[in-house]
């Protein structure tokens, strides 16, 4: 049987008094690929920003309703915000390396969660990098710049990063939307892999893409969760008309 | 349609499917009904155009793949689109093969037509003008989805399947009884088979328009969901 890693109850969110997200009801499997799609505006990244209390940092946001990542409420007032970053990693649409080194890049969160010896951040950078596939090909350049690296590469660098800090669930805002064919496959290639260590949650607004890469499929609409069933009943049978028109282009 | 469904280049395509597939299943309705009737009759004139009108089966045949293929490669169909896709390349194909039995059928009028008796007395004319009907039954489905031809199909393509079993039986015994019927028995026995696979490949048919309208496939089993 699957085990839940998240679970929401109920959850609303408003911008203001703009309601962003109308009681969500989801529980995602852990170990497992879920992808959000859904027109812009539909809540799918506002959802996927909430999972790690992203959200907080804007003052006019409101949320209700329950949370749950094993189990525990990540809006119960204890909760620690860090720590739950840590647990919830996040890799962005638009890759995000520190003007620092490819090797700083990655022992950057492990440093300030206190780990200071030389062997033991030089372990994680390389298990790190070789769990994002960039190892064989940034090994002989660790100490370059991270900028110098191409839009792909930084984006599996940001991977090894967020990986670096040992997460358990992995969110994702369109990582591959701004590179191009080859890179996205590596990326795609990367999630498949990732997936057996972490539960990955990934927004994307290429279709074809959530179909490749994963096992569960939410379509929002209008702050809605419209439907959520394993990717291959989505694209073959979706139960809703929404969802069916939607995935088929006629309707977004 | 409603206000926020949109028309998409992609519906030109699939409509160009649709009217191809008709089409496909028309010429082919034509080849069977006029094989039977060829049959019936001992009309060597029909037959041969049976005959001679299988290269029209086949060009479309090649031009509906084609348009599949392409279809596939360039719009990444999913849901219903795919499920139309994928059956309308299997409709196809049966289709294909149907035409192939009308032809085979048409070839083998001239090796029965010295013994009319004896393919009266075996009832071929009656299974035989019962898969015309049933064959009108699949293009009339092929245009609708109306699934209640489907169940007619279904049932009818099983009543065609024993009557076939039931005159092959009879065959045997009559070619024990007369061996100078043998030559042109085998050519009776050899329709009636052909006959059993126009039923069988009609019954293909309702399947995969059942796939399309209702997303389930019950080939091989009776009706379960799709998983």
């Amino acid at each position: 049987m699957k085990t839940i890693k998240i679970q929401t109850e109920n959850m609303y969110l408003h911008y203001g008094s703009k309601m962003a997200l109308n009681n969500i009801s989801i529980s995602i499997p852990e170990n497992k690929v879920t992808a959000l799609i859904g027109p812009s505006g539909c809540g799918k990244s506002t959802f996927l920003r909430s999972l790690n209390r992203m959200n907080d940092l804007i003052d006019s946001v409101k949320i209700e309703g329950n949370v749950f990542i094993d189990g525990i409420n990540i809006y119960d007032k204890n909760i620690d915000v860090v720590n739950l970053r840590k647990k919830v990693g996040m890799v962005f649409q638009k890759s995000n390396p520190f003007a620092k080194s490819i090797f700083e890049n990655v022992a950057y969160g492990p440093r300030i969660n206190g780990i200071n010896n030389k062997n033991e951040l030089t372990e994680i950078v390389e298990t790190s990098l070789q769990n994002a596939a960039i190892w064989d090909e940034v090994k002989d350049r660790l100490y370059d710049s991270a900028l110098g690296l191409s839009g792909g590469q930084q984006q599996r660098l940001c991977i090894a990063r967020t990986l670096a800090v040992n997460p358990e669930i992995i969110l994702m805002d369109e990582p591959a939307s701004a590179l191009d064919p080859i890179s996205t496959s590596k990326i795609e290639e990367l999630i498949h892999e990732l997936k057996d260590k972490y539960t990955i949650v990934i927004v994307t607004h290429n279709m074809q893409q959530a179909a490749r890469v994963s096992d569960y499929t939410a379509f929002f609409y209008i702050g809605e969760l419209i439907e959520f069933d394993k990717t291959k009943k989505i694209y073959t049978n979706p139960d809703k008309k929404q969802t069916e028109d939607y995935i088929t282009g006629r309707f977004g | 349609m409603t206000e926020m469904e949109k028309y998409r280049i992609f519906d030109n395509e699939l409509e160009k499917l649709t009217e191809r597939v008709r089409k496909m299943s028309h010429l082919v309705e034509e080849q069977v009904s006029n094989a039977i009737l060829a049959l019936n009759s001992c009309d060597m004139e029909l037959a041969q155009h049976v005959i001679e009108n299988d290269n029209k089966v086949d060009k479309l045949d090649v031009k509906i793949d084609k348009l599949c293929q392409k279809i596939f490669a360039l719009q990444q169909p999913v849901a219903t689109d795919l499920r139309y896709i994928i059956s309308s390349l299997k409709i196809n194909n049966d289709l294909e093969r149907i035409g192939d039995h009308a032809v085979n059928i048409a070839k083998r009028i001239d090796g029965v037509c010295d013994y009319t008796y004896l393919s009266k007395e075996l009832g071929i004319d009656v299974v035989a003008n019962k898969t015309v009907m049933m064959y009108k039954d699949v293009d009339q489905l092929i245009k609708t989805h109306n699934m209640v031809l489907a169940d007619d199909i279904f049932k009818n393509a099983v009543e065609i399947k024993e009557n076939c079993h039931q005159i092959s039986e009879k065959i045997i015994e009559e070619m024990m009884k007369q061996k100078e019927i043998i030559v042109v028995a085998t050519n009776i026995m050899i329709i009636v088979n052909l006959l059993e696979r126009i039923a069988g490949y009609s019954t293909n048919i309702a399947e995969s328009i059942t796939f399309v309208v209702e997303g389930i496939i019950i080939k091989h089993q009776k009706k379960t969901e799709n998983q």
